[in-house]
Order: structure tokens, then sequence, then C-alpha cells
């Protein structure tokens, strides 16, 4: 319970650590950028504006975020370390798992509200335009988060043995794509033979498989490619198995 | 085991994770079509690449749905090379309209409207019917259940029988949706309008009026109005 606790007020401290670096200047980025689409959109798209604007909004709110998320999940604890502020931390009663969990939750939270925020102001759009937001958009909003929760978690733990912040980046941003590529993966596995049917199929264990999360692409007319239930327990797994490596790596670091 | 409980409960969930992402791998399967569906069309390979990379097939889709109108809006690339006159709105050959709406398709295959507009394009508009047959029955092979499409194929059944009163009876369902293709209400008025029902030509046009974005389809449903009034004794 203690433990738990101390999670929660590292997380609270890394939030406001977060908030100070003006992260919320993205959503200026985020508006404006959605702001001028919307109007070329209603110039082009004509009578698909509605599917135009809530497409290309997602998108943009999806790939800001995964900005964002991957330059502070490289740099949260790295900087922390190159700068000494941890040892002030961890030489208070603070245990190494509260502060790891700590640290992955502020990270979680922030995208949570960024994503919000933005949802906010594309909901806002839309409704100044006249246009209903499709009816898979919260699901689609909360999909985008699970999608980059798992890339978060993932970045954490290579942040801990990659040499710099940009190629914790770089790294990240392959299992990204790399995530998003399971269904051609799969297309190609099957049509392979040897070595490459070997390599697709054990790349398949250890790469998140992102479009199981794609609601912004499935929409709601196409069948989910898995149940609830099984999608809740992925995301878990990403989440704590990341996180368990993470610690047996920064166990090993002295401070 | 004591002395690294760590270490052994990282592998055991890492052990789990495995078979979650094993079984995720070969037990789900994807409701977009493979990825050599996908032809090249206008040097889309890099843009279609980037799409699906980043798990962004309907924005690319939608972007495709945009230029393939913009190539359809504008006259058809033998009547300008010809240097042609004005014509009939729609009509002429646009050899890369079909690929076009195949690639629509095959990047999102759930986009009904772009099919729809595709479809009823090339059956009604540049007179291919056969192509528009088949290029439904694609997009039905992912939407067995969708109404429009077999609406619109029956509707394209009846206009190569030459008649258009039947295929006017046939789409009126679909011109009932909000979200039907302008060019399909716009179509619905003309062969009521040509079948003698002007009543629900004017009707059609009014909506076109209402709900359409479209400069083209506002200006020609105002025009067409205005030479229905007198013959229904309706106001304007």
């Amino acid at each position: 319970m203690s433990h738990l606790l101390t999670a929660l007020k590292v997380a609270g401290h890394s939030f406001a650590e977060n908030y100070r670096s003006r992260f919320f200047a993205l959503f200026l980025v985020f508006a404006g950028v959605l702001i001028y689409s919307s109007l070329l959109a209603g110039v082009m798209a004509v009578d698909e504006e509605a599917r135009v604007i809530t497409d290309f909004g997602l998108a943009l709110m999806e790939l800001i975020t995964l900005a964002y998320a991957l330059m502070a999940s490289a740099s949260a604890i790295t900087r922390e370390m190159e700068t000494k502020t941890i040892y002030l931390v961890l030489s208070r009663p603070v245990s190494r798992p509260a502060y790891l969990a700590g640290r992955a939750a502020a990270l979680y939270a922030v995208l949570a509200s960024m994503l919000a925020v933005m949802a906010l102001i594309h909901l806002s759009l839309l409704w100044v335009r006249g246009l209903a937001p499709a009816p898979m958009y919260l699901k689609a909003v909360a999909f985008i988060w699970c999608k980059l929760a798992v890339i978060t978690s993932a970045a954490l733990f290579i942040s801990l043995f990659s040499t710099s912040a940009v190629s914790t980046v770089v790294i990240a941003a392959i299992l990204w794509t790399l995530g998003h590529f399971t269904a051609e993966a799969r297309f190609l596995a099957s049509r392979s033979t040897g070595a490459a049917a070997v390599l697709l199929s054990t790349a398949s264990l250890v790469i998140p498989d992102l479009q199981l999360f794609n609601a912004r692409d499935l929409a709601s007319s196409v069948p989910a490619p898995a149940g609830p239930a099984f999608l809740a327990a992925y995301l878990l797994l990403w989440l704590v198995v990341p996180y368990l490596f993470s610690l047996l790596l920064f166990r090993k670091k002295e401070f | 085991m004591k002395k690294y409980p760590d270490l052994y409960l990282a592998l055991f969930s890492a052990v789990v994770l495995c078979l979650a992402g094993r079984w995720a791998f070969l037990g789900t399967r994807s409701p977009f079509p493979p990825p050599d569906s996908i032809r090249e069309v206008r040097r889309s390979a890099v843009g279609d690449a980037i799409a699906l990379s980043l798990g962004l097939r309907r924005l690319a889709a939608d972007v495709w749905f945009i230029r393939l109108m913009q190539y359809y809006g504008a006259p058809s690339p033998e009547s300008a090379e010809a240097g042609a006159g004005p014509q009939e709105y729609g009509a002429g050959a646009y050899p890369e309209f079909l690929p076009m709406a195949r690639h629509i398709l095959a990047l999102d295959p759930y986009f009904t409207n772009a099919a729809l507009f595709s479809a009823g394009s090339l059956a009604f508009n540049m007179n291919r019917p056969e192509e528009a047959v088949a290029f439904l029955e694609d997009a039905m092979s992912f939407a067995p259940r969708e109404w429009k499409y077999a609406t619109l194929l029956s509707a394209i059944g009846y206009s190569k029988a030459k008649d258009p009163r039947k295929v006017a009876e046939t789409i009126t369902p679909l011109l009932n949706e909000p979200d039907c293709p302008v060019m399909l209400r716009q179509l619905g008025a003309f062969l009521n309008k040509k079948a003698g029902d002007y009543a629900a030509a004017y009707r059609i046009y009014g909506d076109i009026l209402a709900t359409s974005k479209d400069p083209f389809y506002v200006d020609n449903a105002r025009r067409e109005m205005e030479k229905l009034a007198p013959l229904l004794r309706a106001p304007l």
C-alpha cells in the first residue's frame, strides 16, 4: 500500500513536471492545423466533409500525441539520471518499483489528458461546422490512448538500455511502424517458407499488434479483430511486461 | 527461485505476452484486403506504404476519394486533348477512374459512399455498366449485407434494360438515406423527370439544394426546380 501511495506521489510530481514543459503548446499546433484542414476539406471533400475532418483530426491527434509520448518517455528517466535529480528522489524512502511505476503512470495520464483536450477541440470544430461526430469517435480516441500507452511502456524500457534519447525515439518509432504491419506480416508469413517465415513468426511474438487497437481505421461497421477481454489482457500485458524488464535494468543501475 | 523473484516474474509474464502475441498473430483476421490487392495508381506506392505503416488507411482512402472527385470534376482527358466544347457533365472516358476507385476500395473496403459514387458514375454517367457491376461485386465481398450496393446493382440492371421508371423506383430507398452521395440523388431526380414524375424530381432537387455543398449540383438543382415549377404550379 505504501508503495502505491509513493508511486502516486511520484506520478503527481511527474505530471506537474510534464505540465511545466508546456506540452499544451502542442494543442495550439493541433487546433491551427485542424482549422486550416477543415477549411480545405470543406472545399475539396464537399459532401464527405464530416468524414474527412473526423479522420484527419483523429490521425493528427494520434501523431501529435505520439511525438510527445516518444520524446517524453525517452527522456523521463534518463534525463533525471543525467541531471542527478534521481539521487534526491531515491535517497528518500522511495522504492525503485514505485518510482518507475509513478513515472510510467504520469506519462499515461499526460497522454490521456492531451487526447481529452484535443478531442474537445476537435468536437467543438465539428459542432461549429454543424457536423455530427462518427459513432465510433469515443472508442477511437480511447483506443488511440491504448496504442500510445503500449508504445510509451516499450519506449520507457528501451530508454534504459539505449545510448541516447534519439536512439530510443528511433527504435520506438520503428516498433510503432511494425506494430501496424502485423496483417501484412501475417500475409507474408503465409506465403513464405524457411527462414523468412520463421523470422516473421518470431517477430510477431515481440512486436505489439497495434492494429488490434486501430478503431480509428476499423470504424464502426467493421467487425472487431479481437474481443474486448483479449484486448484488455493484451494491453495489460504490454504495460506490465516492459515495466518488469525495466525494473530489472533499473535495479542494476547504481546511484 | 527466491533469489531472483523479479527475474522469474518478468520471464513468466514475457512468456504469457509471447503466447498472446502468437494468438493475436494467428488467431485474428484482418478486416482489410491483403496488401497485394493495392495496385499502384499515379505513383501512389510511397503514400500507400506510409499510410499502412502508420495505420492511416481510412485517411488515405479519404485523400484518394478527393483526388478521384478532382479527376472526375475536370474535363475528360480525351475531350481536353481534342479541344471539344462543353459536354454533358460526367460523360467521357476517364481511363483512370476505375483504377482510382479500386484503389480507394483496396485501402478502405468499407467506404460505402465512395463505392456508390464510383459505381453510379461508371454505370449512369460513363455508360460502363459492366465495370460498375464488377466493381460493386468487389465491394460487396467485404460488405455482403450492405443493402445500398444491392439496390444500386438492381438499378444498373434496370438501366441496362432501358427502364428509367424502374431504375428511379429502385434507387428511391437509397435517396432517402441522409448520407446518400449527391450524384445518386441527382440521378434519381433526372430519372424521375424523364419518367414524367415531376413532383418526385422536384422534391429530390429540393433535397439537393438544401443539403449538398457541391456548387455544381446546387446550381443545377436550382435551375431544374425553376424549370419544373411551372409544370407543377408549385411556388419556388
